[in-house]
């Protein structure tokens, strides 16, 4: 019998690498690659205007990069592709336009799942120069997209679904090291609702609807008119406890398997409301696309894991 | 087994870092002391969210190469800001208006915009985030900036007066009785265009 410190460490490694399959990367590049086409189309009118130097653009982007390079001037960012065309002399409005062309085939690549891993690498690369230049109007939806590409260019590529892999075959990837992967996305899903759902408990405005009511009535999320909001105010301070719970409780109850389906349902459902009522379409799809990876593809066996425990019944019944 | 080991390490790392930063969010908004918890415990709070900063080599020299390095790392893996999204409690929203003179008396108003709905949430939160930040010459810059945006499509405007303010939209009861938002200058600053000055001017 192994001593205690050695036994938990084993736990832990059990627990850490677990034997997957690849269809959860499957769902995460599929899904981050319509992101990625998402994102570039959405910020294709306002590209140049956000993304341009000073006197050209909306806010400098030299401004942006001062300030990422005050955390590390190591950070990447769009700054050091127009430093590289202009040593060509390349013009930064062509530059910038290639990036976002750039940004958009990556998205169309990881899509098909063609040249994954490289697609995996240069879509990180472009949106991250783009969140880090554009670092004073960066907002949560370019946080979790880092976050999803940074975890898809180190996971075991390419996936069975992919286009890479029926024209090239590849060899079947580690079970364990496809369940890794997994397990860091979840377990990084599990902190940001636990830490996401404490700070909202600790917010009055959390437990009586103000904050629902705020949120929805302030520009630009003001989608629905206060007038028809007004007649579901009895509604918001339960919708705003809701809130908090499926955020907070989503670290304990997304892993017990009766109520795991229930509470992916209830945050994809919670993700479609802001999408749907604050305009926050980013936002919403990147989180979808990130539970759905961690957690989803198990329910997709399901139905046939019933169909097979109840079959021997029903033909057992029938045949009396 | 190796690849195992590394893969551990590496999990053990990240994820210090993760619960590290996601501390210093919380801790900060107890310190600010913005959330229910007794005021007993900002000055605490305060101490915590400094131990967190600590941890994540912010207390370090600006040069530090561990410093610079953590901060590399969690801008490249995207875990460099807490999740305290529209927590605990969302405050009012920023406007910046613009006041555009003209050499004939004319006075044209105008407020920084985008074409898309994206672009749209991205100025938002660079409003709110003008109005957080400390460091007042900053503030000044992006609104000169803003300013020139703006001027690019009003050439032949002789001053540009940029107001910021925060404006606070009505309560439920408030909107229930006819109540609507109402707005609080901050800051005011001239620009002067064509002679490239500019001037702070306090409400």
């Amino acid at each position: 019998m192994m001593p205690p410190p050695q036994r938990w460490v084993h736990r832990l490694m059990v627990f850490l690498f677990p034997a997957g399959t690849d269809t959860w990367i499957a769902v995460l590049r599929i899904g981050l690659g319509l992101q990625v086409v998402v994102y570039a189309l959405f910020l294709s009118s306002d590209w140049h205007d956000l993304f341009s130097s000073t006197g050209k653009g909306l806010v400098s982007r030299q401004l942006g990069e001062g300030i990422t390079a005050f955390d590390s001037p190591l950070i990447p960012k769009l700054g050091w592709l127009v430093a590289l065309g202009s040593s060509v002399n390349i013009r930064e409005e062509t530059v910038l336009s290639v990036a976002w062309a750039g940004l958009l085939c990556m998205g169309f690549f990881l899509w098909l799942g063609l040249f994954c891993r490289s697609a995996a690498v240069l879509a990180w690369f472009l949106h991250l120069c783009a969140a880090e230049s554009g670092g004073l109007l960066a907002y949560g939806a370019d946080n979790f997209m880092t976050i999803g590409l940074f975890y898809l260019m180190f996971s075991p590529l390419p996936d069975r679904y992919s286009l890479d892999h029926r024209l090239v075959k590849t060899k079947p990837k580690n079970p364990q090291l496809l369940g890794f992967w997994r397990r860091v996305l979840q377990l990084h899903l599990c902190l940001v609702y636990f830490f996401g759902g404490l700070a909202k408990c600790l917010g009055s405005g959390w437990w009586d609807g103000t904050n629902l009511w705020r949120s929805l009535t302030r520009p630009p999320f003001d989608i629905i008119s206060p007038d028809v909001l007004i007649r579901f105010k009895y509604v918001l301070p339960g919708l705003g406890i809701s809130i908090c719970l499926i955020e907070l409780g989503y670290i304990v109850f997304i892993w017990m398997k009766k109520t795991r389906l229930v509470w992916l349902v209830g945050i994809l459902a919670m993700h479609v409301a802001i999408g749907l009522t604050m305009g926050m379409y980013l936002f919403a799809l990147i989180m979808i696309i990130l539970n759905l990876a961690a957690f989803g593809p198990d329910f997709g066996s399901v139905p046939f894991a019933y169909r097979q425990r109840f079959r021997p019944v029903f033909t057992k019944q029938l045949s009396r | 087994m190796i690849l195992k080991r590394f893969c551990a390490t590496w999990f053990g790392a990240h994820f210090f870092l993760i619960t590290a930063v996601c501390f210093s969010g919380v801790f900060s908004l107890i310190a600010e002391g913005t959330t229910i918890l007794p005021s007993a415990l900002d000055k605490y709070a305060r101490k915590a969210e400094l131990v967190a900063a600590w941890l994540l080599g912010k207390q370090a020299g600006a040069s530090s190469p561990l410093r610079r390095g953590i901060a590399t790392y969690l801008h490249a893996a995207g875990i460099q800001a807490g999740y305290t999204f529209f927590a605990p409690n969302i405050p009012g929203y920023h406007k910046l208006n613009f006041e555009l003179y003209y050499e004939d008396g004319r006075v044209e108003y105008e407020t920084p915009h985008v074409h898309g709905k994206a672009a749209a949430l991205r100025l938002a939160s660079l409003l709110d985030r003008l109005a957080e930040t400390p460091y007042e010459p900053s503030r000044e810059v992006v609104a000169k900036m803003l300013a020139l945006s703006v001027w690019r499509s009003h050439p032949d405007a002789k001053r540009i007066r940029a107001v910021f303010g925060s404006v606070t939209a009505p309560s439920i009861p408030d909107f229930e009785h006819g109540k609507g938002e109402s707005f609080q200058p901050m800051f005011s600053y001239d620009f002067s265009l064509r002679e490239d000055e500019s001037q702070q001017t306090i409400p």
